[in-house]
């Protein structure tokens, strides 16, 4: 068991993928090792409260489990499909729960480098560098373009319900969200460049 | 397509991208996908920034009880203990209210399964614990399996870019989601395992976005009563 879960660990996510879809649970625990602490503080984020977060993040997992021979490489990383699947569930939560609204707050500048320590592996380390440059990224944002992006993205909101929270026209609204994702892009690019 | 139409589609892509186009929006933008290179393009450009949104989050600690619950969860699937019924969080009910506008849920508390083409006498078969009919151009066959069933589609087609079928029950008025989402393979055969048959009604399939829905987002692909 012990050596299978180390040969697990030497595989990429993307080698693990067909390990799961084929219900090997040691592929699956690193897959969730790797990716369970962004996903459920996605979910907390989007729906604010622990226990909710929490079964969010099963749902989503016990989701990937069953089903991760649909998960496809060519359109994108494990973690961002993953994450996808934790996103769409929590907004699912969200709309089914009447009468409350969701958390909106964006996160603060200095979030990430409150995270506890865990195993610093190379890629965790470009991953934190990445949500670094991410931060600085949003933080160069206009407030008119973050703020849509975030009624978006963690409130779950259409651009049309946004237009009307907001009191603007549809166009402005989706207008903002090109503005915003396209400037995100640009700063990423040029940090990788 | 000139520069003013391409800016329009623009504003769609990142709408799109971040969820925030209605769902019968979103089919029209995943039409003009499919026969436009350029968007296509920008949309490749555009989401790395959708998908590092989620990486600036600020961090939690994941209870040291989500990952034992987990793992319990999947080694008891993997001892075979799938048949079980599902634990109760994941299995949240949702009422059938008309007020929820889903054109599906109409469909239920009204009883009409206008899209069931398989009533007796009608092409389908009833051969012991098996049901089979064609429905909506599909052949769809439900097995009684102990308590449980396993829903098998024929004759299903490509589904749009993350997109995955979803099932449904409806007993005692209420609509649940089964768990276990599923796609077609290359000769459009699909099927899924629904772990309690108990007391359902009527069973339905919806395409969903990746990792389901808790209640259905469109019409159904397919609806078939199930007799008591």
């Amino acid at each position: 068991m012990l050596v299978r879960r180390e040969k697990a660990e030497r595989l990429a996510d993307e080698e693990l993928m067909p390990l799961v879809g084929g219900q090997d649970p040691e592929a699956f625990e690193v897959i969730y090792d790797r990716h369970g602490g962004a996903a459920y503080s996605l979910a907390y984020r989007i729906v604010g409260d622990r226990t909710t977060a929490e079964e969010v993040t099963q749902e989503a997992f016990i989701s990937v489990w069953r089903s991760g021979t649909r998960f496809d490489a060519g359109r994108g990383s494990v973690r961002s499909w993953l994450l996808s699947i934790v996103r769409n569930r929590a907004i699912d939560f969200l709309r089914s729960r009447a009468g409350k609204a969701p958390k909106l707050d964006f996160d603060d500048a200095s979030a990430l480098e409150q995270r506890p320590a865990t195993e610093k592996t190379d890629e965790e380390a470009l991953r934190r560098e990445t949500a670094a440059e991410l931060r600085g990224a949003i933080g160069k944002l206009p407030p008119d373009q973050s703020k849509v992006i975030e009624l978006a993205y963690f409130g779950g909101f259409s651009h049309s319900e946004i237009a009307q929270i907001q009191g603007l026209p549809m166009g402005t609204v989706k207008g903002r969200m090109r503005l915003g994702l396209e400037k995100i892009r640009g700063e990423l690019a040029e940090g990788l460049a | 397509m000139s520069t003013a139409d391409h800016n329009r589609w623009s504003d769609d892509l990142a709408a799109y991208l971040l969820g925030a186009l209605k769902p019968d929006e979103a089919k029209v933008l995943e039409r003009h996908l499919e026969e436009c290179e350029h968007c296509r393009q920008e949309i490749r450009w555009l989401e790395p920034a959708v998908h590092a949104l989620p990486e600036a989050v600020e961090r939690q600690e994941a209870p040291r009880r989500l990952r034992e619950s987990l793992m319990a969860e999947v080694r008891a699937e993997v001892r075979g203990a799938a048949a079980a019924p599902a634990p109760a969080a994941r299995k949240r009910r949702w009422l059938l209210k008309p007020a929820m506008g889903f054109a599906v849920l109409a469909l239920l508390v009204a009883g009409i399964v206008g899209y069931e083409v398989g009533r007796d006498g009608d092409g389908g078969s009833n051969r012991g614990s098996t049901i089979e009919r064609r429905v909506e151009g599909l052949t769809v066959k439900m097995t009684q399996e102990g308590d449980g069933g396993k829903l098998e589609l024929v004759g299903v087609g490509k589904l749009p870019p993350g997109k995955v079928l979803e099932a449904w029950v409806e007993r005692e008025g209420q609509v649940e989601a089964v768990p276990a989402l599923f796609v077609p393979d290359r000769d459009g055969h699909a099927e899924t395992t629904i772990a309690d048959m108990g007391g359902v009604k009527t069973v339905m399939v919806t395409e969903e976005p990746q990792g389901g829905s808790e209640a259905p987002t469109g019409e159904p692909i397919m609806t078939m009563s199930v007799p008591g």
